[in-house]
């Protein structure tokens, strides 16, 4: 048959030929052949392509038939790169010319077969990612598991197609490897065992077999025909090592000044930081930015309390954390700051591990003024306090967490964090009380001071099995919690209408132990339907030690302040639920049984007999959950859930002993307390578009209690002398609607966009004032508008305006009725002004009103800064910044709420100048960044 | 001689999953798990700062930036349909369904056509056209994928700034291929965008009748556009972005 093809082959050359000679070169052609293997076996079926020569583009293919011959028919006479591929054979390559003949037969072309130990290895590693090219053999060195430590000699063992004898010595498909080059380099000399041996394993991505041409044939250029076995090792890329860090030093007049830093260094897996700060400029800890770099792979946390519940599925990231140290500043005062920490992150896919610890601490300033109407039934009055206060709390946190997938079915979820603090304070106050008609009446000053310690430690563990039906899945988690506080409080105070000082001094001390655990089994019922049932069970207790005693009478104790409680609480939910997701529709609805049983004694102290019988509360419920969610096809989702929640009373609400810390105010808990219970209910509407990023966001939130935890407050005057005692109580009712949304849209594409957002508040709460019950109603209104503006690269300003409105009415007196406004403008410019040279500056404008206290502030504020970059890389930044040039910076903040109406006032850091210097590793952008949100 | 080939063939390439010798074009189905890696994607952007990739990567890298999911691929000797699958990966199965995305890619390789219908930017559009060649460049490298001995070919997207390289089973002869790519000599198996950006691998192959599979309706919903507007869209929205300097990838597939 081989031979019949043939004969026919050459004899249709013979007769193209004739016609060949007779034309120019054709444009068109037929390109034909027969493809055989080195032992002229017919190759059939096999791959053949016409590829472009130049950059060996794919040009047209076809597949021989069964005999092995194949043609191209009506293709371009230009010339190509002939290939042809076939399973168990090398591919096989021939450069063709531009033919002068209609048909250009290339004849038989042969492929060589793999070699069998080179096939072999194919075959049997047909899972492992390696790859043949040419007559090369590359092997990915990370998919054949060796232990830590070893070399690459052990490496090379587990490669199939290489043996290694006893001495080491190498042969890869059966013949000697002579060579060994690492990074195509010879290593130490010729003997190929210097790298295998003394390399780790670790260090290789690839390892490759080559056939090399003989040492002779490189000396002369003349190609002998002989070759030789080589290998050349691949070492891990190196470009993910690497260091990163800044450092920021600022001087300031009024001897202002900053200085912050952080230096990070990682590899693939490993991530190890340090950051540092101090300042008196009011920034308490760090910014988002450097936190993220400092916490790394670690900045968002999975939330994996183990508190299993109801759940909507889905996956959330947080970033921070409780203990996170991100600057937070109120606006009052004046701090100093210092902070400083280490943070190492490791990650490979089976095992997270992360460690940190960070001090910080901040040491406040602050005077205050506040003016305060409380309203009664038929009277009200006013109090005037001046403060000036100081606080010192530094704190020590640790944490840890360790994730360990053990194999493809379990998880193990590790987390511990240790936090140590101190904290230390004066506050002096002076009290004006004045009556209705705001004259003087009695004034009342303060002197505290106060001294204390803490502890806390938190560590709890999760475990996640996944069942070998697809769906089901157990998790199980145990947590165990243990705080102290201990503190020392001096309470002095002096009234103007009673002679001499009263003084008290507190001795303070709360321990609290709390264990838990829970489960949670989730089965999936089909594709679509799932189901989930948990079960929580914690037990906390509660031990506070509070001896007031009277330091000018020796330090006897007052029995009528002293008090020594231990509080156990017992929680066990059980619940289930059922949850349906599909194409977009996600629904659950669940149901939990639920009880708390509060237990608790109190006396004057530890070991003394109990002043009351003591307390035994069971609280039960049933508590559903409902949740949709559901997701049109235009980008518009809608979601929306109710639930029922009970939360049961603090243990400070339920101690019946008076705490009373000035003799014009006391507070005393309620021991028949009942948990607060509510029906929340929220509704939810997203809409982006994606080919402009308009989007939009609507919400709305509904509460209503059947049953609210309030203070009723009563006031006695005792002649001139007001005092208030405050004490928890149940009240039925009370509602809380709030509903807001959010927008943002470009006007011009890329150059104008404008934001517009809302919110609308009411508030009815119920208040107890003097025994009496009523309803006090605030309503709030916000509306807030923006616009950024990029007319080119180096300019973008941002306007921006703020209106907001809070009404509030209380049904004990109409005539009392508050309106609270705050209406504040903003505008702001980053200009590249010249290549390496930026301007940023803002302006602020606010106003606070209040008209029934016929109060009104304007304060503008207004910051501007010049920096430029230096360096290479522009590594160096250089900055001049004014802050409130128009001196004019100070806190205010209005609040109408229950029976009473305020404001405080409070300076803070007003302007002052800073120049700064910072190195950055990495270099800073020389542009503005239009987009700082990601 | 047909037998001796045939030993021979066996003698080397025993346990190749096809034989190629007994090539009747297959038809059947294949299962892909898409790799998606985030940190990579954003790497892979010219317009973005250096600063901001790299702070990216650092807090995003590792095992957190990946997330797979499963699309399918119908084949028979003349046709092809892909889709993105229902079926979740079970490391990412945590019970959220969203909305199916909109993304099935018809092409007909008897007639040269295609019939793509693919949401973008909140737009369905029908991609009618005829199919063009895509620039495949074929490499030396062979490779095993899924138990199929597979070839090396790359193509570069220039609107996309992407460098796809894929494997191709030289034992199935059918240019069908995942997401848009055909127009090889085998059935692709592989593909990797930008070293790792997004990478799909067939993880399960069925060959297998298809009675009903490729019915396509008559009629698409969407919007009707050649390959060349199709593509413009896709253009004027990167501009916009790059403009805007922000990933385009967040409202547009990365492949």
């Amino acid at each position: 048959m081989n031979f019949m093809t043939r004969s026919i082959q050459i004899l249709s050359l013979l007769l193209c030929i004739n016609q060949v000679t007779m034309a120019q070169a054709p444009s068109r052609i037929t390109i034909k052949g027969t493809t055989k293997d080195t032992l002229g076996n017919e190759l059939a079926y096999a791959t053949v392509m016409l590829l472009n020569p130049k950059d060996t583009t794919l040009e047209n293919f076809t597949r021989s038939d069964e005999k092995g011959s194949f043609s191209f028919k009506n293709v371009k006479n230009t010339a190509y790169l002939l290939k042809i591929s076939y399973i168990g054979y090398l591919p096989f390559q021939q450069h063709i010319s531009v033919s002068d003949k209609d048909i250009n037969d290339l004849g038989t072309l042969r492929n060589k077969p793999i070699s069998n130990e080179l096939m072999e290895v194919v075959i049997k590693t047909a899972k492992a990612p390696l790859r043949i090219r040419g007559d090369t053999i590359e092997y990915d060195a990370s998919t054949f598991k060796v232990p830590p430590g070893s070399t690459v000699e052990d490496l090379l063992r587990r490669l199939p197609g290489i043996e290694l004898d006893a001495e080491g010595n190498i042969k890869a498909q059966g013949k000697d490897v002579n060579k060994v080059y690492v990074d195509g380099k010879s290593f130490f000399g010729d003997d190929p065992k210097a790298a295998t041996k003394n390399l780790g394993a670790e260090t290789i991505s690839k390892v490759q077999v080559y056939n090399e041409k003989s040492e002779q044939s490189k000396l002369t250029g003349v190609d002998d025909g002989k070759k030789e076995k080589a290998m050349n090792l691949e070492l891990k890329a190196e470009y993910k090592k690497g260091s990163f860090g800044k450092m920021t030093a600022a001087i300031g007049n009024e001897s202002r000044w900053a200085g912050r830093g952080n230096y990070n260094k990682f590899n693939e897996k490993e991530q190890l930081s340090f950051i540092g700060y101090g300042n008196n400029i009011n920034q308490t800890g760090v910014n988002w930015e450097d936190y993220g770099e400092f916490k790394g792979q670690n900045t968002f946390g999975s939330q994996d309390n183990g508190d299993f519940g109801f759940s909507q599925g889905g996956r959330y990231y947080m970033m921070g954390g409780d203990d996170a140290p991100i600057s937070w500043f109120d606006g009052r005062g004046f701090t100093k700051n210092y902070g400083a920490g280490t943070n190492y992150n490791f990650d490979n896919k089976k095992t997270k591990f992360n460690v940190s610890y960070f001090y910080n601490q901040t040491a406040l300033t602050v005077d205050q003024f506040d003016n305060r109407q409380t309203f009664l039934r038929d009277t009200s009055f006013f109090n005037t306090d001046t403060t000036s206060k100081t606080d010192f709390r530094g704190t020590h946190n640790i944490s840890t967490r360790l994730e360990q997938n053990i194999d493809s079915s379990n998880i193990l979820i590790f987390k511990a964090s240790g936090r140590l603090g101190n904290n230390n304070g004066r506050n002096k106050q002076i009290q004006v009380f004045s009556d209705e008609n705001n004259t003087p009446v009695n004034n009342l000053n303060l002197d505290n001071t106060n001294d204390g310690d803490s502890w806390r430690i938190a560590a709890s563990t999760i475990f996640r099995h996944k069942f070998k039906k697809k769906g089901r899945s157990l998790a199980i988690s145990g947590g165990y919690n243990s705080s102290q506080t201990a503190a020392l409080d001096a309470l002095s105070s002096s009234n103007s209408l009673l002679f001499g000082a009263v003084k008290q001094a507190n001795n303070g001390n709360n321990e609290t132990q709390q264990l838990k655990s829970s489960v949670l089994f989730t089965e999936a019922i089909s594709q679509r339907w799932f189901w989930e049932t948990f079960y929580n069970i914690n037990k906390t207790s509660n031990n506070v030690n509070r001896q007031v005693s009277n330091p000018e009478n020796t330090g006897l104790r007052i029995d009528s302040l002293s008090v020594f409680y231990q509080n156990n609480t017992r929680y066990n939910r059980i619940g289930s639920s059922i949850r349906y997701a599909h194409e977009g529709l996600n629904a659950s609805v669940g149901l939990a049984a639920q009880q708390i049983h509060l237990y608790g004694e109190y006396s004057r102290d530890r070991d003394e007999p109990l002043l009351v019988d003591p307390i035994s509360r069971s609280y039960n419920n049933f508590v559903p959950n409902v949740r949709l969610g559901y997701e049109f096809s235009n980008h518009l989702e809608i979601s929306g859930s109710y639930e029922y929640g009970v939360s049961e009373p603090q243990l400070q609400q339920l101690q019946p002993i008076p705490e009373v810390n000035n003799p014009a105010f006391r507070y005393i808990g309620n021991p028949n307390l009942a948990p607060e219970t509510n029906h929340s209910m929220n509704v939810n509407l997203n809409y982006w578009n994606p080919a402009n990023f308009a989007n939009m966001s609507v919400w709305s939130e509904y509460n209503m209690y059947d049953s609210k935890i309030v203070e009723s407050q009563t006031t006695e005057f005792t002649g001139k002398l007001v005092r208030v005692t405050a004490q928890p109580q149940n009240v039925a009712g009370g509602t809380r609607f709030s509903t807001g949304m959010w927008s943002s849209f470009p006007i011009i594409k890329t150059k104008l966009s404008m934001n517009l957002s809302g919110n609308i508040n009411f508030d009815q709460s119920p208040v107890f004032i003097d025994a009496s019950e009523a309803v006090t109603t605030s309503n709030g209104y916000n509306l807030r508008t923006g616009f950024s503006m990029t007319p080119n690269k180096k300019v973008i300003v941002g306007l921006n305006g703020n209106v907001e409105f809070n009404h509030t009415e209380y049904d004990i007196n109409q005539d009392l009725t508050q309106n609270i406004e705050t209406h504040s403008a903003d505008a702001s410019i980053k200009w590249q002004f010249a290549d390496k040279m930026f301007f940023e500056s803002n302006f602020n404008y606010a106003l606070y009103r209040n008209d029934r206290f016929s109060f009104t502030r304007n304060i503008s504020l207004w910051n501007a800064s010049v920096r430029r970059l230096f360096g290479k890389n522009n590594r160096i930044e250089v900055r001049l910044a004014a802050f409130d040039l128009l001196n004019q910076r100070v806190n205010i903040t209005q609040r109408a709420s229950l029976n009473y109406v305020t404001r405080s006032v409070a300076p803070t850091l007003a302007r002052y100048f800073m120049l700064s210097v910072s190195y950055n590793v990495r270099g800073y952008e020389n542009k503005i960044k239009k987009n700082d949100w990601w | 001689m047909k037998p001796l080939v045939f030993v021979f063939a066996f003698l080397f390439a025993e346990t190749c999953a096809q034989a190629q010798e007994n090539l009747t074009p297959p038809e059947g189905k294949i299962r892909y798990v898409v790799t998606h890696n985030w940190t990579k994607q954003l790497a892979s952007l010219d317009y973005i700062s250096k600063q901001r990739k790299e702070r990216n990567a650092y807090m995003w890298g590792g095992s957190r930036s990946e997330w797979k999911s499963y699309t399918t691929l119908f084949f028979t000797p003349s046709e092809s349909k892909y889709e993105v699958s229902e079926e979740k990966v079970e490391d990412e199965e945590m019970g959220y369904a969203g909305r199916k995305e909109m993304y099935t890619i018809r092409r007909n390789f008897a007639a040269g056509t295609m019939r793509d219908q693919i949401d973008v930017l909140g737009q369905t559009y029908v991609v009618e056209d005829s199919i063009r060649p895509q620039g495949w460049k074929i490499m030396n490298d062979l490779k095993e994928v899924a138990g199929h001995l597979c070839m090396n070919a790359y193509r570069e997207d220039t609107i996309k700034k992407q460098r796809i390289t894929v494997w191709f089973a030289l034992d199935i002869p059918n240019s069908a291929g995942p997401e848009r790519l055909c127009g090889l000599p085998g059935l692709i198996l592989e593909v990797d965008v930008n070293e790792g950006a997004v990478t799909l691998m067939a993880d399960k192959i069925e060959f297998r009748d298809l009675p009903t599979e490729m019915t396509t309706p008559k009629k698409l919903k969407g919007k009707k556009i050649t390959e060349t507007g199709y593509q413009s869209v896709i253009r004027d929205h990167i501009t916009e972005k790059q403009k805007n300097e922000e990933p385009w990838f967040w409202g547009l597939r990365y492949l």
